[in-house]
């Protein structure tokens, strides 16, 4: 029967961020998240045990607000959470987040087998999963599409690649990054969330990890895409087409 | 004061609005367009916990509380009113009736399975001839040998085609005046109780509401909910809760106005301009906001005076006025905003405008609610 750890980001919800008039992003009334890939991440975790029995824990490094994201992950079919929690932790890059969660990981939870999602909402730097299977020192499979534990402790995996679909093996204990095509995400039902309140979490301060290194990557500026049209509009024909060249070049989009 | 909702409810509202676009809002138009009930809708909503949030988890609720239920009931309504509103009476009225006044039997019996989801209640009280004036019933329950024997015909009854479980009220002794009615759980298929067919409505078209004929049918004594003679005060504390379910019904419904409005407003350009542009409609979706602001404030505070144990009678009738009120004030200017297309079917707007009316007429008008309101401040 199976420990499984699965690790999540508790991000800004893109769905509230509002651009402002220069082109800024407004961070002012947003709402967070479990990243998308990391629901698929808990959900592939909830859904092994339901198969195989074992256990899911749930893991994460944030701000203290993030709790609330602990108690969401908590309602979605894990038993336990341990929570590495600072104000700064969510200014964390991803070598800093994996050497957290690595830490944590090596120290406090047995584990067989390790499930990230392949990139968080915010970033999709896609770095914590082999970043942490490095520190571990255990095997790394990415963009998983599905997920199979077999006979003798080992796990299938269907990665897929740019030109098809990898099948790769390997014994167990194994971590894997997910795509959200794994699963479907359930959607937590009222008794989800409560019972989610009462299962333990793990508090851990900054104080009792090593310390981390500086980051080494700075965020210079952010700002929204634009999207203007110029409502032109360029027939199939021969004609239509040199048109329609001769327009993206004037424009200076290709020359 | 704290007006912070707990980390338990604002994840509950999040996941209800995720179940909502998921399940309800791609569906909505088309189960308005046919008055159909979406019973697919109602087992996932079953599933999840969704029917019986305030209701103990021996009786097979999820064992939150009030406020819960009506944030539910709110999310739900800004996609679909009609799914969103038939939730509410549900628990609400039929479910809290039984969980008010029921004995264990009762509610292991009745009480349980709806909270469960697996049973739908309905609340059978108006008759064609009593709206407000509830005294005005006809309909009468005769005492003969260990059942009562139920005549007469209600109306108006929500889930009356659809439901499992219903709480029937009528005379047990007319001359007792306000003490002579009596409120009886019958399950469906009880002989001598019948269902119409489902009525043509304006609006709230998906949720079934239709005739309920009693014809010499016999109901057990063990049926008989709370004392005989106290139904018309079960019944209106029954309305109690019910109304706060409405006032919430209300705010999604006016959120989701709102919601339209802004991006409808930002999208359609006239006179080369975004019309939110445009001091006169950003004006009408500002007093949109601030009305959906202030109806909240008034239903989540009904539904805390609920859950703290006291009396909000007052409080209810205020909730579901005001935001019934704005409900239909501000879905009319939503439809407005969109001039020519909201006019259409398929605009969310027209089926927002249609069922907004409903929500001043149904578990007392705003009339009604009046009566109440000064009836408490005239004291």
């Amino acid at each position: 029967m199976p420990n499984i750890v699965a690790c999540f980001k508790w991000v800004i919800d893109e769905a509230y961020i509002r651009k402002g008039a220069s082109g800024a992003l407004d961070f002012s009334a947003v709402d967070y998240k479990i990243s998308d890939y990391d629901r698929n991440a808990i959900e592939e975790a909830a859904r092994l045990k339901g198969l195989h029995g074992g256990s899911v824990t749930v893991l994460t490094a944030g701000a203290p607000e993030a709790a609330k994201g602990v108690k969401d992950a908590l309602s979605r079919g894990a038993d336990q959470a341990f929570f590495a929690s600072d104000p700064i932790f969510n200014q964390l890059e991803s070598s800093q987040t994996a050497a957290i969660l690595g830490e944590i990981i090596r120290s406090r939870i047995p584990y067989d087998l390790i499930i990230c999602g392949e990139g968080s909402s915010d970033q999709y730097a896609q770095q914590v999963g082999p970043r942490l299977a490095e520190k571990l020192g255990i095997p790394c499979i990415s963009y998983v599409q599905k997920l199979t534990i077999g006979e003798g402790g080992r796990v299938l995996a269907e990665r897929r690649v740019e030109e098809g679909v990898e099948v790769v093996e390997a014994p167990l204990p194994v971590l894997v990054t997910v795509l959200p095509e794994i699963n479907t995400p359930r959607i937590p039902g009222v008794k989800d969330t409560l019972m989610a309140s009462k299962k333990p979490v793990v508090t851990i301060k900054k104080e009792e990890l090593p310390a981390i290194g500086a980051a080494r990557l700075q965020t210079l500026g952010m700002t929204a895409t634009r999207m203007e049209r110029n409502c032109e509009k360029f027939a199939a024909t021969p004609e239509g087409i040199a048109g329609f060249v001769e327009a993206l070049q004037k424009k200076g989009v290709i020359s | 004061m704290d007006f912070k909702l707990t980390e338990e409810q604002e994840l509950i509202r999040k996941n209800m609005r995720e179940f909502a676009d998921k399940y309800v809002e791609p569906i909505a138009g088309e189960i308005d367009e046919n008055s159909r009930h979406p019973a697919e809708v109602f087992k996932k909503l079953a599933e999840g916990d969704w029917m019986g949030i305030p209701i103990p988890a021996e009786y097979g609720g999820a064992g939150s509380d009030y406020l819960t239920h009506i944030l539910a009931v709110e999310e739900l309504s800004r996609s679909c009113a009609s799914t969103g509103f038939t939730v509410s009476i549900h628990v609400g009225i039929a479910c809290m009736l039984v969980l008010l006044n029921g004995t264990e039997e009762q509610k292991q019996q009745y009480l349980l399975p709806m909270a469960k989801g697996e049973k739908l209640g309905a609340f059978v009280l108006t008759e064609p001839g009593a709206g407000t004036d509830v005294m005005a019933a006809t309909t009468t329950a005769v005492l003969d040998g260990d059942a009562y024997v139920l005549n007469g015909t209600k109306t108006f009854t929500s889930n009356g085609p659809t439901g499992d479980t219903y709480m029937v009220f009528a005379w047990t002794d007319k001359a007792a005046g306000r003490k002579g009615m009596s409120c009886f759980i019958i399950p469906r298929g009880t002989v001598g109780m019948s269902a119409g067919t489902h009525f043509k409505k304006m609006g709230l078209r998906s949720s079934q509401t239709s005739e309920m004929v009693f014809k010499d049918c016999r109901v057990p004594k063990a049926n008989l909910l709370g004392k005989e003679g106290a139904g018309l005060v079960m019944a209106m504390a029954g309305f109690d809760h019910g109304r706060v379910g409405i006032a919430a019904q209300s705010i999604g419904i006016v959120q989701a106005a709102l919601d339209e409005s802004i991006r409808y407003s930002k999208e359609r350009v006239q006179f080369g301009n975004p019309i939110s542009k445009n001091q006169a409609i950003s004006w009408m979706i500002a007093d949109m906001a601030t009305e959906l602001s202030a109806a909240r404030f008034l239903t989540y505070h009904a539904a805390w005076l609920k859950d703290q144990k006291v009396n909000f009678s007052k409080e209810a009738a205020m909730a579901k006025l005001f935001a019934s009120e704005a409900a239909m004030r501000h879905t009319i200017k939503a439809v407005q905003i969109h001039g020519g297309y909201g006019y259409c079917k398929g605009a969310k707007v027209e089926r927002l405008m249609r069922d907004a009316k409903i929500t001043e007429i149904y578990e007392g008008t705003s009339e009604a609610q009046r009566m109440v309101i000064s009836g408490n401040v005239l004291r």
